[in-house]
């Protein structure tokens, strides 16, 4: 039973691009209440609308249609530079700004402390002296811890992570899954990550949601979702029809 | 150094023929251009000449504004036919041309560098809406191609808290440049490398080298800041067309 002020709260949040005798539907009346300090995971095939959900709450686009709550209050009541900094993007491809490891954290927040700047590449398992490197020298997996460090540095209280591991090798996967796991528990964080691989979805644990040509198809704990659903597109897709 | 008339004028068409006959010799397929260039200059200098006599006689405040008007828009449609990749590109060209144009006129005239003389006015802004032709086509393509070619890097930012101006400050400032550098280099070489076009007619037409030297000075600055202004103009311009008010990257013609 639920019990708490969820963080985030989707209520009917549609997006359709495109003029009217030729609209696409992308996010079609998604509800769903994101509680505090879990981990959810997005599945679904394709063009299904997984990182167009996480791109409307972080109003990089606009919603058509419904609303999204952010702490009880409306996305909009927000400006749209502070709702940004509550809510964390972490992009499938990391893209680092030019400069050193340090610059790209001072870039989020100008006004980190030697100290912070410290705690955040270590909660990142990046080794202190890599602080002063150059963001161009870094590996594909040290750049995306950059990146995590990089978006911890605005204190958000929601991350939302578009496959963040889908450039990666299995080894560097293992790594940022363990690393996001453990930000969730250490900072209180509420995480919402896609992955287009039910696997990493039951290693992450936490909750799923499967959508569907835009629509919320089930959700529930990831082992529900992922092994036994309970609709037609769960079951399809669990059959591996949908991808 | 003699008056030249259409005699002169005749005579020098012998160079163009001599460019014809090199150019067939060596086989460059550019001798209809030749011909039809050379023509075609003629005429239009030929009627600019009888125009500007008719409106130098006039000297009319308000025939002088109608002139340099005309001379920005058929200035700002050619500037706009050169941009890709962002829609009406004439209102942005045209904007940012009219204000460098105008500001820089405006400024000299207030100051008392110039007067409001057609003889005066028109041939400085013909110079002047040159030039920013040139820098608001460059700037508003690349800060167009430079948004494209670097959305992730813009929407990290935007993800990051940034506002849109944050996000595409290191865009913008190249833009700029882009937009100034054939200025910049100019002033940088002039007198050394070449000597300018306004200096040049003065001394062939008589003046004192000392007096047009100094009149290619006021029009070095002159130009200097009607393409800065038409540089940062368009660049505002352009750069507002990516975004909404909520700082999202839009990509216009996608």
């Amino acid at each position: 039973m639920r019990t708490s002020r969820p963080v985030l709260r989707l209520r009917n949040l549609s997006r359709r691009i495109g003029h009217t005798d030729n609209t696409r539907i992308i996010i079609d009346s998604v509800s769903f209440d994101f509680e505090r300090q879990k981990i959810y995971t997005i599945l679904g095939p394709s063009g299904a609308g997984k990182s167009s959900l996480l791109r409307l709450i972080n109003r990089l686009d606009e919603p058509t249609g419904g609303e999204v709550t952010l702490e009880g209050k409306p996305q909009c009541d927000y400006s749209p530079c502070d709702l940004r900094r509550k809510v964390g993007y972490l992009f499938q491809t990391p893209h680092l700004f030019p400069g050193s490891v340090r610059d790209n954290l001072l870039y989020a927040c100008s006004d980190l402390s030697e100290e912070e700047i410290r705690t955040l590449a270590e909660q990142s398992h990046l080794k202190t002296e890599m602080v002063d490197r150059s963001a161009d020298a870094l590996s594909v997996g040290e750049k995306q811890r950059v990146a995590l460090a990089r978006l911890l540095a605005t204190k958000p209280t929601l991350a939302l992570l578009d496959e963040p591991t889908s450039a990666l090798d299995p080894a560097h996967t293992a790594g940022i899954e363990s690393l996001i796991r453990e930000l969730a528990n250490q900072r209180g964080l509420t995480v919402i990550m896609v992955t287009h691989t039910p696997e990493q979805a039951l290693r992450m644990g936490g909750e799923s949601l499967l959508l569907v040509s835009g629509r919320l198809a089930e959700h529930g704990p990831c082992d529900r979702v992922v092994n036994y659903p309970q609709t037609e597109s769960g079951r399809m897709y669990q059959r591996k029809e949908l991808r | 150094m003699n008056s030249i008339g259409f005699t002169e004028v005749l005579i020098a068409l012998s160079l163009v023929l001599l460019s014809i006959v090199v150019s067939r010799y060596w086989k460059i397929p550019v001798q209809k251009d030749m011909a039809l260039g050379s023509v075609r200059a003629f005429v239009q200098l030929v009627a600019v000449g009888y125009a500007l006599k008719y409106i130098f006689a006039l000297d009319s405040v308000w025939v002088v504004l109608l002139v340099i008007m005309v001379m920005i828009l058929v200035g700002a449609q050619a500037a706009s036919g050169r941009v890709t990749g962002i829609r009406r590109g004439f209102v942005i060209t045209s904007v940012a041309m009219t204000m460098g144009s105008l500001l820089t006129l405006g400024a000299m005239l207030l100051l008392g560098v110039i007067t409001l003389e057609a003889r005066f006015v028109i041939p400085l802004a013909g110079m002047i809406i040159g030039n920013s032709m040139n820098a608001s086509a460059l700037t508003v393509n690349r800060i167009s191609a430079d948004i494209r070619n670097n959305r992730l890097a813009i929407e990290t930012a935007l993800a990051l808290g940034k506002s849109w101006r944050e996000a595409t400050l290191p865009y913008q400032k190249e833009a700029a440049v882009a937009g100034m550098l054939s200025m910049l280099n100019f002033m940088k070489t002039v007198g050394i490398v070449a000597l300018p076009g306004a200096m040049t007619g003065m001394i062939l037409a008589g003046a004192e080298p000392f007096d047009a030297v100094m009149l290619q000075i006021v029009v070095g600055y002159m130009l200097l800041c009607a393409v800065t202004i038409t540089s940062v103009v368009a660049l505002e311009l352009t750069v507002r067309r990516f975004f909404t008010s909520c700082h999202q990257l839009v990509l216009p013609m996608d």
